[in-house]
Formats: C-alpha cells, sequence, structure tokens
C-alpha cells in the first residue's frame, strides 16, 4: 500500500485533481485506490465531491494530519489497510499542511500496516504566484510547501500563457532545485498522466 | 537557492487560517434549473468573499460549495473577487428545493467574522433571487448517509431528517 500525497495551499485544484488522477490511477478497477481528505472547517465539502465519484473516501476532520490529528491519520491507514487493502492511498492534507510533516505521520502507520510512504506532489497555483509567496505570513508556510515537494506541479496552467508558465516555474525553483517540476491542468487534462507514473514509480520510502 | 525556516508548524489556526461551515436548505416558489443554481452559487461564494475581505481579510483561502438536489449535484467556489468563480454540475430537472454545504477558509479574520461574512452572503444573494433560507445548520452537515447513493435517495433522507426534531446544532 502506497501512500502518496497531493498538497498544496488553499484553492490550488488538489480536489479536482485527486477525481481525476485517482480514476486514472485505478485504471478501470486494475489497482484499488482510496483517498483521505483532510480538510479544514468542519463541513467536508471535499469528501462530498470526491465520495460523488464512487471512490472510496474517508474524511478527518477536527485538526490538520501533519500536527493536530496525526494520530487520527496513522490509525486511518491502518483502519484502511486492515479493511479495504488499498493498492495506493491517495491524500489530500488541508491546504496549509507541511509536506514533511504528513510523511512523518503516515509513517505512524507503518507498524500495524504494510505501507510505504511515497511521493509528495505539490499544487502551486500559476494563476496567483505573488499573491501567495509574498503573502503576509502564510507566504513562509507556501515556501515550506515548495520546499517539501519531491515533485512540484503547476496547476491551472491552461489559465496562463506560457511566458507565465516559465515566470512561475523561475520562481518556485528558487526555493527547490531538485523537484520534478510538472506543468498540470486538471481541465485540459495536461500533466495528469505523468503524475500517475511518478507515483507508480516512485521509489519506497521506510525510513 | 533560498534557504527557509524548516520549523514552521503546520497547524492552521497558528497561521491566522479560519474556517466556517454551513449547511443550509434553500427553497424557491419557481423551478429552478441547473444553470441558474450554478449562477446563484457563484455569486453567493462572492459575495461571501467581498464580505469575507471587507471585514479585513488578507487572503481568501477558499470559499466552496456543495450542493445536492433530488435532480443532480452542483459545485461552486472562488479563491478570490479577482479571481471569480467557478462551478460545475448538471440537473436532470428544474427542482424547487436544495441542500446546500459551504465551508469560507480565509486568513485574517477570526472564525466569527468568517461565519458573519458567510451567513451575510447566503441571506443576500438567496432573497435577490426568491429563495428562501428554510433551515440552517452550523458546523456539521443534515446526513451521515453514504453519498454514492442516487441522488434521490439521498434527498428523500434529508427530507426524512427534516420530519424529526434532530436539529442541536441549529442556528
Amino acid at each position: 500500500m502506497k501512500v502518496t500525497q497531493v498538497a498544496g495551499f488553499l484553492g490550488c485544484g488538489k480536489t479536482t485533481l485527486l477525481l481525476k488522477l485517482s480514476r486514472l490511477l485505478a485504471e478501470n478497477g486494475k489497482r484499488k485506490v482510496a483517498l483521505i481528505v483532510n480538510e479544514i472547517g468542519e463541513i467536508p465539502v471535499d469528501g462530498k465531491i470526491i465520495e460523488e465519484s464512487g471512490m472510496r473516501v474517508k474524511d478527518i476532520g477536527g485538526g490538520c494530519i501533519c500536527c493536530e490529528v496525526a494520530v487520527s491519520f496513522g490509525k486511518t491507514l491502518v483502519m484502511l489497510y486492515r479493511d479495504f487493502r488499498p493498492d495506493h492511498i491517495l491524500v489530500e492534507p488541508t491546504g496549509v499542511a507541511i509536506p514533511h510533516q504528513v510523511k512523518s505521520a503516515a509513517k505512524m502507520g507503518m507498524r500495524d500496516a504494510k505501507l510505504t510512504v511515497g511521493v509528495a506532489i505539490v499544487l502551486f497555483d500559476a494563476t496567483r504566484p505573488a499573491e501567495l509567496l509574498d503573502m503576509d505570513m502564510l507566504g513562509r508556510l507556501v515556501i515550506n510547501q515548495v520546499q517539501d515537494a519531491d515533485v512540484l506541479a503547476i496547476s491551472k496552467v491552461d489559465a496562463v500563457d506560457d511566458a507565465t508558465r516559465a515566470e512561475v516555474s523561475k520562481r518556485i525553483r528558487e526555493f527547490n532545485d531538485r523537484a520534478d517540476v510538472i506543468y498540470l491542468s486538471s481541465f485540459t487534462g495536461e500533466g495528469i498522466e505523468a503524475l500517475k507514473e511518478v507515483i507508480l514509480n516512485w521509489g519506497e520510502d521506510t525510513a | 537557492m533560498i534557504d527557509f525556516n524548516r520549523d514552521e508548524k503546520g497547524c492552521y489556526t497558528d497561521h491566522g487560517v479560519s474556517g466556517y461551515a454551513v449547511a443550509v436548505k434553500l427553497s424557491r416558489r419557481e423551478m429552478m434549473g441547473d444553470e441558474f443554481v450554478r449562477n446563484t452559487a457563484e455569486e453567493m461564494m462572492l459575495a461571501i468573499a467581498e464580505k469575507c475581505s471587507e471585514l479585513g481579510a488578507r487572503t481568501i483561502g477558499h470559499i466552496k460549495s456543495h450542493v445536492r438536489t433530488e435532480s443532480g449535484t452542483i459545485k461552486a467556489d472562488t479563491i478570490g473577487v479577482l479571481h471569480g468563480a467557478y462551478s460545475s454540475g448538471k440537473f436532470l430537472y428544474p427542482v424547487k428545493d436544495l441542500y446546500m454545504a459551504i465551508n469560507s477558509v480565509v486568513h485574517g479574520i477570526p472564525e466569527e467574522a468568517v461565519k458573519a461574512a458567510t451567513l451575510e452572503g447566503i441571506h443576500e444573494i438567496a432573497e435577490k433571487y426568491r429563495m428562501t433560507v428554510v433551515r440552517e445548520k452550523e458546523h456539521a452537515y443534515f446526513d451521515e448517509f453514504d453519498f454514492v447513493l442516487p441522488p434521490q435517495n439521498g434527498f428523500h433522507l434529508l427530507e426524512a431528517q427534516f420530519a424529526g426534531e434532530d436539529f442541536e446544532d441549529d442556528i
């Protein structure tokens, strides 16, 4: 069971991507895929949207899985392993979660479930780079998310021109020059197949 | 490469991010088609975002909604007025009643302010389009049923809940 997170700031397109990525990854029943959604706010709107697609979804509320409810996250992974035995779990943390902390929380489930921690995909919204990086207080958080990415997916590229794509890529590379960069549009489908391949081929991390 | 503080915690309350969620039942005498509901939901998202900004929000994180009816579902969201709103979903046929879950996540104002902006935005747009806010339920959705049920089944379960008295969390 491989646990992959799709992180990134609020409103960057995580849920929309998960809807498409999970179907692609499942490949008409070839693989069992489950999703864990952690949302700010006590009504899991994202979870309801994903559930409509017929995917197995588990909502975790009451705080961030990267800190406040990390233990619940670990237990949920174990529960899914025991009850559903998925090949892949896709995790959508809150928009303010720190990816390396989500990875640490996932490792709590390793004692009771045979799992590996997969790639940390971090989405970055191409339509508002300055707004995100220069935000008072939260700009630092977004930069930390970018720094933690194994793969940086520049999202909503259908809404910007080629020059903006390149500029956004350049800006976030200032903070993370080791991650692969993928241009992503959940609207046109650009980049989703590439992300699927990354998830499938990402090396096991059992540290 | 720019190095940065890696001790930053991820807890959203530490960063001044507040969330407020509410579920509402909206009714209208005239039938509502999917295009009407999509436009109304988009306008509601933008009204909430605008009111949050007026109350001092530094950033609109994500204001999102999910509409359920016996005829189908619709979702609508915005990341800020300047970015506009987006919606998707279809109905099989026009309806008079709908259930809407709204989650507003905003940076820079306390939860009470997010709550005020959210409720004002809902009521303002509902009134504009002659919709009645029949019921509000704070912090939780109306149901616990499985959302993979066909829309008609889920809708009847919601109606059944309204027949009961289980509304301790009502505003």
